[in-house]
Order: C-alpha cells, then structure tokens, then sequence
C-alpha cells in the first residue's frame, strides 16, 4: 500500500546574508495512512521547518513531498489552496482563531472556503464542536474562552472537513499540563475514529507518548525513527472528573 | 466560497474598525459631493439657459428664409413648404405673410368714427395658428376660407388690445384710450371699440388720391376669436389681425388691381419667411440640418443654445476636475485605510491561506471592502449632495441679493440641479473608485506568505 505521505530527498537552503544554511539536508520519510506521527527534536534541528514542507507552506529547495499520491512541491498556489481545502487540516500553536468569529464561525470557516452554504456548514460545526465538549461555547468569541477551550475550537476546526492529513505546530505549546491533556486526548479519539494521519511537531518528549511513531531530527536530519507498539489510548488519558465534567456539558447541550 | 460569505466577511470587517471605516467613508462622502455638488452647478446653468433662452422664444421653432446658404437659387413657395412639412418630426410649416402691398384701416362704430390703422395683417394656414400655440382669450380658431368668390366677410383673429387701437377721430384731445385707464371718479374706461360685438369694417386705402379712377375697397371683418397676447409670436398678438394666408392674399390681390399695382414678379418668388414647428426640441438640430439641405438658410434658437450648452459643458468640465481632486485624496485615504487593515490582519490573512481559502478571494476580500468603502460614501454623499442643492437653491437668491452672487453661476432659478443620472453616476463613480484603490492593497494582501503570517505576532 502505498504511504498517505512521501517525502523523496528533501532540502531546503536558506540564505542569510551570503551564507547558506541547510535546515533540512535530505530527508526521506514515508508515513501510511492513519499514522500518529511526532517530530521532535531540539531547536534548530528543522523540525518547523519540515512540517512546513510537508505541509507545502514553503517549496522545498529539492525533492518532493507526496500527500496522497499528488505531488504538492509542484503544485501553484492556486492549487495549493483548492488541496488544502479537501486534503489537509492545521492545528496551531497559538490557536490563530479569527477574533471576530465565534466559535461555530470559526470552526465552519474552511467550509465556508470550500463553498458550502451557511445553514449546513454551522451544522457540521456545531457538531464537531459539541463532540469536543463546547457544547456551552458556540456562541462565544475567542476572546470570552480559555487557551484550552480556544485550541479545542482549533482542533474542530482542523477536523470538521475530514481531511487525509492533520498537522499540528506544537498545538499544546501554549497550554498548562493539565489542559495539555484534554487537548491531546480529544486529537487522538479523533484521529482514531477517522482513521486520520496526524503528524505533530513538539519539542515536549511527554507529548510523543501519544504518538504511533517518533521522529527524532538533529541538525536537519533524521536522527532516530522509532515506532511504537502501544501508545497510550484516549480514554485512559482523561480522569473521571472531567470526564463526567464533559458528559455533563454534552448533555446540557442535547437538552437544550 | 459564495459571494455571499465573502461579502458578509467584508461587512464584519468594516464594523470591527468602525472609526476608521467612519473617516473614511467621510473622505469618499465629501469627494462624491464636491464632484456632484460641482457638476450640478454646471446643469443648472444649462436649464438656467434653456429657461432664459425659453423666455426669448420657442426653442422648437425653426425660421426659414427665402434665400439659399450656399448661393443658389431657391424659391420659398407653397411647394417648398409642403417638401418641409413631410419631413420627420415637423409638427406643421406655415408662411407668416404680411401682405407687403396691402394698405389699409378699420373703422368702427357711428359714422365710422373710430378708426385703426390695418398694418399688422399677418397671413397664415389656419391649421397653423393652433399648432403654433397662439392661445385664444375668447372664441374660436379659424376655418379654411373659400378659395374664391366674393368676399363678403373676412374671418380674422383679434390681438388682445386691439380695441385699445382705435382712435376716436371726433377729437382733437383724448382720443386715444389705454388699458387701465379710468375716469375723474375711478371707474374702469373700456376702449371705444367691443371688437368682439361691434361690427368691424376694413377699408382700403386709395394709393394715389390724384387719381380718381381708383377705388376704395370695404370688407367686413368677422371676428372669430381674441388671442391672447404673447410677444414671442409677435405684435399682432395684441393689436393685429391673423388670418387665413389665402384670403389675405386675394385681398392683396383684389386691392393691386383696385389701385392699378402692377408687379410681375408678384407670387412668383415665394414667401419671405416660413416658420416651422418641430415636434421635440432634441429633434430641432436634426430638422434644421435637413431643410438647410433643402438650400434654405434657417434661424431657430437651437443654435445659441448648442453654443451656450458647449460652453456650460466647459464649464461642467472644469468644476467637475475640482470636485475630482477632493475625491482623489478620498482614493488616497482608502488606500491608507486598507494597507493599514492588511497590516492589522496578517495574520488572519496567513490563517485563512493555511485553511485554503484561495488567493483570489483573499484579493476579492480587499477588494470588495475597499469598494463598500466608496459604495457607502457614494450613498452618503448623493444623499448629502440633495441636501446641499436643496439648501444652494434656497439661499441661493438670498446670497445673490446679498452681493455673493458672482460666487455662484446662477442663470437660471435654480442654483444647482442634480438629475438622477447624476446621482447614479455619483455612486458607481465613488464605488469604481473605491475598487481601483484596493486594488494595490488587495495584491499585497494576495502576496503575504501564509508562512510569515502566521509566525507574524
């Protein structure tokens, strides 16, 4: 079967001055379909800079990046734009929710960008959004929620299209440990249920315990490349508490 | 995306910077009104023209004259008129004939004691008299007269102070009366002569009173109808008589021969002039251009009024470029506004790249902002625009007796008239504007890296 993504002989050069830099110094990787994938590594390694490779946020100085059998290092922005539409989904690490929307608006946007109508885009918002347990925050803007509730909306957002493939900049980078939690057990119940492809950057080690596979990179290029058998579940990550706390709030919702 | 989304995207952008939206939408709002304000100047001096030159005269009459405009010979007669007359958009065409050789007067009442001097016969086609817009006080439009036969009475039209014409030959002092005159006590003086119940007698003059074998001939004039008296259509309107062209023309004849005047060349050159009545005023210059194609040299007051108009156009140019520059610098400040929203939003612009919203939206975004910008000002400013000409209109006189008025171009009632042409054109003109100036913005905003943008804090 062939691999949902495959990156061939990656570089990428950057000129400071008169001096090159190589933050990526050919790197070949191929990560099948569903695969919970964490890049890590320290600063500087090029772990950033790889994501936005994959990603097709910046062209590679050389080689190419397959998504899905389409080769996104030769495609215009044109076409970019329209493969980000049906193929690809962000998470960031400052969550970059647009300040005027709330949280269905938010969430409904690449929808909107896809050009379906009003009506059934904040459908499919308002559902993933209660899925995410923001049942109560609909109608908020980002400003009227916390970090971890303005990352859930983040994660919706990055779900609600159904992509082939999900990366993530450090999503929890801006999160205490405990939200940290809950952000990444809802990304992963998510990942499962849709069979999606999750490739994350983190430089927290704790985080790669969620992961399928962990990618270690030093100095753009791939240090170790280690999979594991059995990365934690969802459901053990959240504790009864606020797992009652979430239930509750889905129920409030459903009743209204 | 659906232009829909994009447009209420758009919207909520703008309210979010309502203060700076406000400015300038201000700025568009004050630009749209100088232009229009400005051009509406322009157009009011051109109906003020229209209104003046409407005073002079009948700005649908064309005047035809018996001599050719290129040196060729040419013959105003009956022919002539009827080849007029079948042209398009000619309402009728008629002679108005004074009969050059008849000389005669009329006398009324006891021992035809009062008498008036017949020289404002005018001849014309009785159908024309109407379609002329000669307005009767009192009575009725003529009748074709019989061609031939005696003459036992001449059906006329009346000018409305002919009455007052008539002078009491019995006196040597006060024989003459005038309207609103009164007596020792106030009453009213009505003239000596009812033209409209006493009975009317047109008596020809013996044109050499040493030859005895020359007759003086007498008619009775039947009175028809009194017109109202309009200077436009000439003196006969308030002390002549109209009527019908072939019968003043046999009189004519009849009086020649009473007097032994001979004149070979009489009806055989045609009329001296000939008036032609054109359906629509923006038909005039067409017409006129066809009967001077006919040889005839032509008058009307279309002429002038091309001229004026050329000239108020200028002028319309000229105030419309100074009204332009304050919508210039409006441009200007719209630009500043949304470079300044790009910079503001960067970020959100890298975001919606990263999510796959196309770059041709994104542009589209700016775009459309930038346009309800000048969409908005344009609306505001027309509205605006009403009011100032309203206020203009008012005070505008005021002004003008005050001694300002050299300060506004007033020819007509009205200082500033805006038609809704112009206004509509205010509006697209202020949105068009408003585009082209996020045009620079909306490429750069196209441009940003979804990369930096996102990194940008």
């Amino acid at each position: 079967m062939t691999p949902m993504i495959e990156v061939r002989g990656l570089r990428k050069v950057y000129r400071i001055g008169k001096e090159k830099v190589a933050a990526l110094g050919g790197i070949d990787l191929d990560i099948p379909q569903g695969e919970f994938c964490c890049i890590v590594g320290a600063s500087g390694s090029g772990k950033s800079t790889l994501l936005n490779q994959l990603a097709g946020l910046e062209k590679p100085t050389k080689g190419s990046v397959v998504i899905g059998g389409q080769n996104i290092s030769a495609m215009s922005e044109k076409q970019l734009a329209v493969f980000r539409q049906n193929h690809l989904g962000f998470v960031f690490q400052s969550y970059n929710l647009l300040p005027t929307l709330t949280a269905v608006e938010n969430v409904a946007l690449p929808l909107m960008f896809k050009g379906i109508g009003k009506v059934k885009r904040e459908e499919m918002a308002k559902t993933q959004l209660k899925q995410m347990g923001l049942g109560k925050r609909m109608y908020h803007k980002p400003t009227e929620m916390s970090g971890g509730q303005q990352q859930r909306v983040g994660i919706a957002r990055a779900f609600v299209s159904k992509p082939k493939v999900i990366f993530a900049d450090e999503p929890t980078g801006n999160l205490d440990s405990k939200t940290t939690v809950e952000v990444m057990s809802a990304i992963l119940k998510l990942v499962r249920e849709h069979n999606i492809t999750f490739v994350m950057v983190t430089h927290e080690r704790d985080l790669s315990g969620y992961a399928d596979r962990i990618i270690t990179l030093k100095d753009g290029v791939v240090l170790s490349d280690e999979r594991q058998e059995h990365p934690v579940v969802a459901e053990e990550l959240i504790s009864e508490p606020e797992k009652e706390n979430m239930t509750h709030e889905d129920q409030t919702e459903t009743d209204q | 995306m659906r232009i829909t989304d994009l447009i209420s995207l758009c919207f909520e952008n703008l309210r979010r910077r309502k203060g700076r939206t406000a400015l300038t939408v201000i700025g568009v709002v004050v630009g749209t009104c100088s232009i229009v304000v400005m051009v509406s100047l322009g157009i009011a001096m051109n109906v003020g023209f229209d209104e003046m030159i409407a005073e002079m005269g009948d700005l649908t009459k064309i005047d035809v004259y018996n001599w050719g405009n290129q040196g060729k010979e040419v013959k105003l007669d009956d022919k002539a008129i009827a080849e007029i007359s079948a042209l398009d958009h000619v309402n009728i065409a008629t002679p108005i004939y004074n009969a050059r050789y008849l000389s005669a007067s009329i006398f009324s009442g006891k021992n035809n004691r009062y008498q008036m001097d017949a020289y404002n016969i005018v001849g014309m086609y009785p159908e024309a008299i109407q379609a002329l817009q000669y307005e009767l006080q009192q009575g009725e439009y003529l009748k074709d007269a019989p061609g031939s036969g005696e003459i036992k009475k001449v059906p006329v039209l009346v000018g409305q102070n002919a009455g007052y014409n008539f002078m009491d030959t019995k006196k040597r002092r006060d024989n003459y009366r005038y309207p609103g005159m009164t007596d020792a006590k106030g009453n009213p003086l009505p003239p000596f002569v009812d033209v409209t119940k006493d009975k009317l007698i047109l008596k020809t003059n013996v044109n050499d009173t040493t030859d005895t074998s020359l007759k003086s001939l007498e008619y009775e004039l039947e009175v028809k109808g009194v017109m109202v008296e309009d200077y436009q259509k000439g003196y006969v309107t308030s002390a002549g008589i109209v009527m019908d062209l072939n019968l003043l023309k046999r009189l004519e004849a009849e009086y020649m021969k009473a007097n032994k005047i001979k004149d070979p060349n009489y009806g055989k050159t045609g009329y001296d002039n000939v008036t032609v009545k054109v359906d629509n005023i923006d038909n005039v210059t067409e017409v006129e251009k066809k009967i001077q194609e006919l040889g005839f040299s032509t008058d009307s007051m279309n002429s002038w009024r091309e001229n004026m108009q050329k000239q108020s156009q200028t002028i319309q140019v000229v105030l419309g470029s100074l009204g332009a520059v304050s919508l210039f610098v409006a441009a200007l400040s719209i630009v500043n506004t949304m470079t300044m929203a790009i910079y503001e939003r960067t970020r959100e612009i890298g975001v919606m790249k990263v999510l796959g919203c196309g770059l041709s939206k994104i542009r589209s975004m700016f775009l459309i902002e930038a346009g309800m910008i000048g969409f908005l000002g344009g609306i505001i400013g027309i509205a605006v625009s009403y009011t100032l000409s309203f206020v203009l209109n008012h005070f505008g006189p005021a002004l003008m007796s005050m001694g300002l008025g050299s300060m506004l171009p007033m020819f007509g009632s009205r200082v500033s008239v805006i038609p809704p042409w112009l206004a509509l054109l205010g509006i697209v003109f202020s949105t068009v504007i408003g585009v082209l100036s996020g045009i620079a913005p909306a490429n750069r905003a196209m441009q940003i890296s979804a990369l930096e943008a996102i990194r940008h804090e």
